[in-house]
């Protein structure tokens, strides 16, 4: 067993790193083996295995359906993350500083929250009918209220005194919301937005299975019906791909334009 | 955090705006069509038969079992191998990158597969919540295990601590906490889990009650079996919650 390293020297440091990704390298390659062989050895044929799903992501890759599928469930993820953004950052910064608006509303916002997003599936296909506006309106939803709760919650640690310069140099409330309140929060901003992702990709895939409406997630659930599982796997990659991304770029944000904030816990 | 006010006063706004909102349900539901929004009395009136026709707690019994089964699988397997990882460092900086790519794959996408490998019965649908809720707590637990400071597992070894000893007074102690917040996170997960198994695999329990309504147009039914799951919800956070809460207090301390 190899125990925590204590601090080393700068170049010791950088040999290590090094060695780091040799063994993070090693370790995939030893994951994909085990996958390979005990699919090989145990499961039937049709099951997804990295050889075979090298060998059809060409083929998938090429295939212009799926890159309208993959368009159409980003691009859905993507317009309902910047609706609940904008609306959920206005009803969060007036739910942090107004305490009336947080008293109405607070019970349906922590209510609605802890609902699972997939309870909604039937309502949606309901009101919107078999169409991508359900997917949008899924999306929306899922991803709503983590904004407001982060939103909200960083409105609220707006430290009082910056408030209190704000007024003593009699800065007018729209100065305060836009020189104060909102720069201040962008670190929760940002959290709710990465918790915000993970949940919009959820929605989608998982609108696209019971609304039947094209796109990866229904691309996923025809191929793997038809047992074509190596394919539906490429579908699968490209998703984790996207949500993987999207958690990298807020990081990177966060680094670049925030250093000094500290990764904290965003709500939920 | 919150406002600084005494409760009765808090429990009353709440209260207060409780009743506000079901009477705009009231009122948005007369002017719309009933096929899209039931009222809120017919709504719970439906909750009220469902509770005395039994069929709501034969549905929560079957949806609940799920559930258990699933999460409690997923917290032992997770924190058991999220100390492990913590004590091992080897396989921490070789699964590490692998288990935050896992977190953030959206687990739903692997329900078709279940499907056509697994078939029908209990035991796909509790993989899936267990799928949903595993990686959060994990991920989570890692993460702890990464912020153990490398000087506290160097003075219990300083002082010849026994293995037992180690695991015992420096890797729980300071890795549950962490463990916890993904729990509550799992929790979250879970649910969503739970209701999607139970609509894409074989129907069962409270998603079947929602499925169900939604098939046969029995606005109230669905409105009422929605509701139920969303009180369901925000019970079972609140227990994650203060579950987490408990601990998180200690945690504080330590930083």
């Amino acid at each position: 067993m190899s125990l925590a390293v204590p601090a080393a020297p700068a170049r010791a440091r950088r040999k290590l790193a090094f060695s780091d990704l040799a063994v993070r390298i090693i370790a995939g390659i030893v994951i994909l083996l085990v996958w390979e062989v005990v699919v090989r050895l145990w499961a039937p044929p049709f099951v997804a295995r990295p050889s075979a799903i090298v060998q059809v992501a060409p083929a998938v890759l090429a295939n212009a359906t799926f890159w309208q599928a993959a368009a159409a469930t980003l691009g859905a993820v993507f317009k309902g993350l910047a609706i609940a953004f904008v609306i959920g950052t206005v009803l969060g910064v007036g739910i942090g500083r107004i305490r009336a608006v947080d008293r109405m509303t607070s019970i349906y916002i922590s209510g609605l929250f802890a609902m699972p997003l997939t309870a909604i599936l039937p309502l949606a296909s309901l009101w919107f009918g078999y169409t991508a506006d359900a997917r949008l309106a899924i999306v929306v939803f899922a991803s709503f209220f983590s904004i407001v709760l982060n939103v909200s919650d960083g409105a609220r640690a707006v430290p009082p005194e910056y408030i209190e310069v704000s007024r003593s140099f009699r800065g007018s409330a729209v100065s305060r919301l836009v020189d104060v309140i909102l720069p201040s929060s962008v670190p929760y901003i940002l959290a709710g937005l990465r918790l915000a992702a993970g949940r919009a990709l959820i929605a989608a895939v998982v609108a696209e299975f019971f609304v039947s409406i094209p796109g990866l997630g229904f691309y996923i659930l025809f191929q793997a019906r038809t047992f074509h599982h190596n394919e539906a796997f490429v579908a699968v990659a490209l998703l984790a791909c996207a949500g993987v991304l999207f958690e990298i770029a807020l990081r990177q944000a966060t680094a670049r334009w925030l250093p000094w904030y500290r990764r904290g816990e965003p709500v939920g | 955090m919150r406002w600084p006010e005494p409760t009765v006063q808090r429990y009353v706004a709440y209260g207060l705006s409780l009743a506000i909102g079901a009477g705009l349900w009231q009122l948005a539901a007369a002017h719309t069509s009933p096929a899209f929004l039931s009222s809120f009395t017919a709504t719970i009136a439906k909750v009220w038969e469902f509770l005395v026709t039994g069929v709501l707690i034969e549905a929560l019994a079957s949806s609940l079992l799920l559930f258990a089964v699933g999460l409690s699988c997923a917290i032992i397997v997770g924190v058991l191998f999220g100390l492990l990882l913590a004590r091992v460092r080897l396989l921490r900086v070789a699964l590490e990158s692998y288990i935050t790519i896992l977190y953030a794959t959206p687990m739903v996408a692997l329900i078709p597969f279940i499907l056509s490998m697994m078939g029908f019965g209990f035991a796909p649908k509790a993989l899936v919540v267990f799928l949903f809720a595993f990686f959060p707590v994990l991920y989570n637990t890692v993460e702890g295990a990464r912020s153990l400071r490398p000087e506290l597992l160097e003075v219990a070894r300083s002082f010849r601590s026994s293995e037992a000893a180690i695991w015992r007074d420096v890797l729980v102690p300071y890795t549950l906490p962490f463990a916890l917040t993904g729990v509550r996170q799992a929790v979250a997960r879970g649910l969503v889990g739970m209701i999607a198994a139970e609509f894409f695999l074989s129907s069962s329990g409270i998603g079947q009650l929602i499925m169900r309504s939604g098939q046969d147009f029995d606005i109230p039914a669905l409105y009422g079996a929605i509701l139920v799951v969303t009180i369901l919800g925000v019970a079972l956070m609140a227990v994650g919650r203060m579950v987490e809460n408990r601990f998180a207090a200690w945690r504080g301390l330590e930083r």
